[in-house]
């Protein structure tokens, strides 16, 4: 059955309007759980409004559960679900750079259009200054492109290089998740919150 | 904490499911070593000399030879309308429409059974169908087909009735192998085929 | 408390549904970077094409007939605009203003969410795809990169929060 478009079970011609449709969806879940306030997206990091945490973790366990269920039935060939390519040095330290974006600018580049679709001046400058930093990655491309290339360990699961089942992974992803929405309701009992 | 609560017991048992259930593993198309070994026993790849020949008298237009030998032997002597797809190329993308496709039979043959054999057994561990292998190869055919030994008078009836038929087909087919060589030389058309539709790859990423 | 949020678990789980829909349909899931590259690679082509056929990088997106503005991520991000804004207008928070801590300045705000755009812009690219397009959705794919990705980036904020708390807090 699905993925329906690389399959042609949809014609390729529907591909763009699907993106379209899958972006509103995205935006208004976005705007719905707050994050098109960069206040309530940083109080993650200083406990006093944990809503990132929640939402990030809850769609990706769903999103997970969803696809191997999905395959269960073979509803899905995860064959043809793309996995992104892991290269490992150019994966941490762009990691690094990013957390440094967040934590300073208070967005990340799909929040930042979710919130100035509804007015939000800082996150139009926000998003110019994403403009401004892959700009500043193309003209310096060739660099940074050891580092970029470095450590490729192909199109890889986590699941494969810890030679666990793909289940037995998702399992743990939600201990964890669950343990960190326990820690987060006590953090935001403990730290005296008002929302933005 | 209500909605924390209800979401920890729906992952919980979700994820509890799915960490003890095997993965779906089929892989669409493809054979399993066992899959292999039971066709194998059974012989359902085998084509024998005789029906070749039957099939080739009546002009049946659903067999595709494949000559699986190098090029040179090709040019040396090969069956009629037979293509010729050495070995060493079964895979490359120029010959995918003719081995994997649901019209026509193939029917691989070499000299012998070794590189025929070897040929099946690749595509069909690709989940290729319509793939089969000459039973004994040429020189079987030969043996049999264009140069029937004569059976002894005491033979059963069938032995010699199945003389009667290579007798038949050996001067249909030229009778001596060296007449025997092509005297056509229109390659096979290629199969107008319904072919498993090539999956994309998927794509992605930012 | 009263919110006039919905309620973040819910949020997530609709949040999950639709990436699944991504999956189901498309087989990728969501992001948002790629369409600000898809941005770039069309305005540096516009300006200098000759500059961007000589890039290493520029040329990967632009060139031979291929539109970089006709991706998918672009007319995903676009409807992220429209859902965005039908979230907000259907909750009342339709307002043009500057968001940020009384701490601080309008002008101090917007300056720390400009660098802010420029690194994550920068990591984006250099980690091939940002909080939604690498980690959440590398994630739910399981793969290696995403989990990465994803502790690199919560890390280092985490880990950098002290130093910005005048800022938030």
């Amino acid at each position: 059955m699905g993925p329906l478009i690389p399959q042609e079970i949809i014609a390729e011609g529907w591909n763009f309007f699907i993106a379209f449709v899958v972006g509103v969806g995205f935006g208004f879940v976005l705007e719905q759980a707050g994050f098109s306030s960069s206040r309530k997206l940083a109080g993650v990091f200083y406990g006093y409004d944990t809503v990132v945490l929640k939402v990030f973790f809850t769609a990706a366990v769903t999103g997970m559960l969803g696809l191997l269920y999905f395959s269960l039935f073979d509803w899905i060939d995860l064959n043809l679900v793309w996995v992104n390519p892991t290269f490992l040095w150019s994966a941490i330290i762009g990691g690094i750079i990013m957390g440094a974006g967040f934590i300073i600018g208070g967005y990340c580049p799909g929040t930042s259009v979710c919130a100035l679709s509804i007015g939000k001046i800082d996150a139009m400058v926000f998003f110019g200054g994403i403009f401004i930093g892959i700009f500043l990655f193309g003209e310096f491309y060739e660099i940074i492109k050891p580092l970029y290339m470095a450590e490729y360990l192909g199109n890889i699961k986590l699941s494969d290089v810890l030679g666990v089942s793909q289940g037995t992974l998702a399992f743990f992803v939600i201990l964890v998740a669950l343990g960190m929405f326990y820690v987060a309701e006590i953090a935001e009992k403990k730290f005296p919150r008002k929302e933005y | 904490m209500l909605p924390l609560k209800r979401l920890t017991a729906i992952l919980f048992g979700l994820g509890l499911v799915i960490a003890f259930v095997p993965e779906n593993t089929t892989k669409q198309y493809k054979l399993t070593a066992g899959e292999m070994l039971t066709e194998i026993q059974f012989g359902t790849e085998m084509v024998s000399s005789d029906e070749l020949a039957d099939w080739l008298i009546n002009k049946d237009p659903s067999i595709q030879l494949i000559d699986i030998r190098t090029p040179k032997e090709y040019e040396q002597f090969h069956l009629d309308n037979a293509i010729n797809i050495p070995l060493n190329q079964i895979l490359e993308d120029e010959w995918v429409d003719y081995v994997d496709q649901g019209i026509k039979m193939n029917i691989f043959y070499s000299n012998g059974t070794t590189l025929s054999h070897e040929a099946w057994m690749i595509t069909r561990q690709l989940g290729y169908e319509n793939n089969y292998v000459l039973q004994g190869g040429l020189n079987y055919w030969t043996e049999t087909i264009l140069n029937p030994s004569i059976p002894s008078p005491y033979s059963a009836d069938d032995e010699i009735a199945k003389y009667e038929f290579r007798k038949g087909a050996s001067q249909y087919f030229g009778g001596d192998v060296k007449s025997s060589t092509s005297q056509s030389k229109s390659k096979a058309s290629k199969p107008k085929i319904k072919r498993k539709k090539k999956k994309k790859a998927p794509q992605g990423g930012c | 408390m009263k919110t006039k949020y919905m309620n973040p678990y819910l949020a997530g789980v609709l949040l999950g549904l639709v990436l699944l829909s991504a999956f189901y349909f498309t087989g990728r899931g969501l992001g948002a970077s790629g369409a600000v590259k898809s941005m770039v690679v069309t305005a540096v082509e516009t300006v200098a094409p000759e500059h961007t056929a000589d890039s290493g990088f520029y040329s990967k997106y632009a060139g031979d007939g291929k539109n970089p503005m006709k991706s998918w991520l672009v007319f995903e991000v676009l409807g992220v605009l429209v859902g965005g804004f039908l979230s907000g207008a259907l909750a009342g928070r339709l307002k043009l203003k500057v968001e940020h801590h009384p701490n601080i300045t309008s002008k101090k705000r917007l300056i720390l969410a400009g660098i802010g755009g420029i690194l994550f812009g920068y990591g984006s690219q250099l980690g091939r795809g940002c909080t939604s397009g690498s980690a959440l959705t590398g994630m739910a794919v399981l793969s290696l990169a995403g989990f990465v990705t994803m502790m690199a980036i919560f890390g280092t904020a985490f880990a950098l929060a002290y130093f910005f708390r005048r800022n938030w807090i």
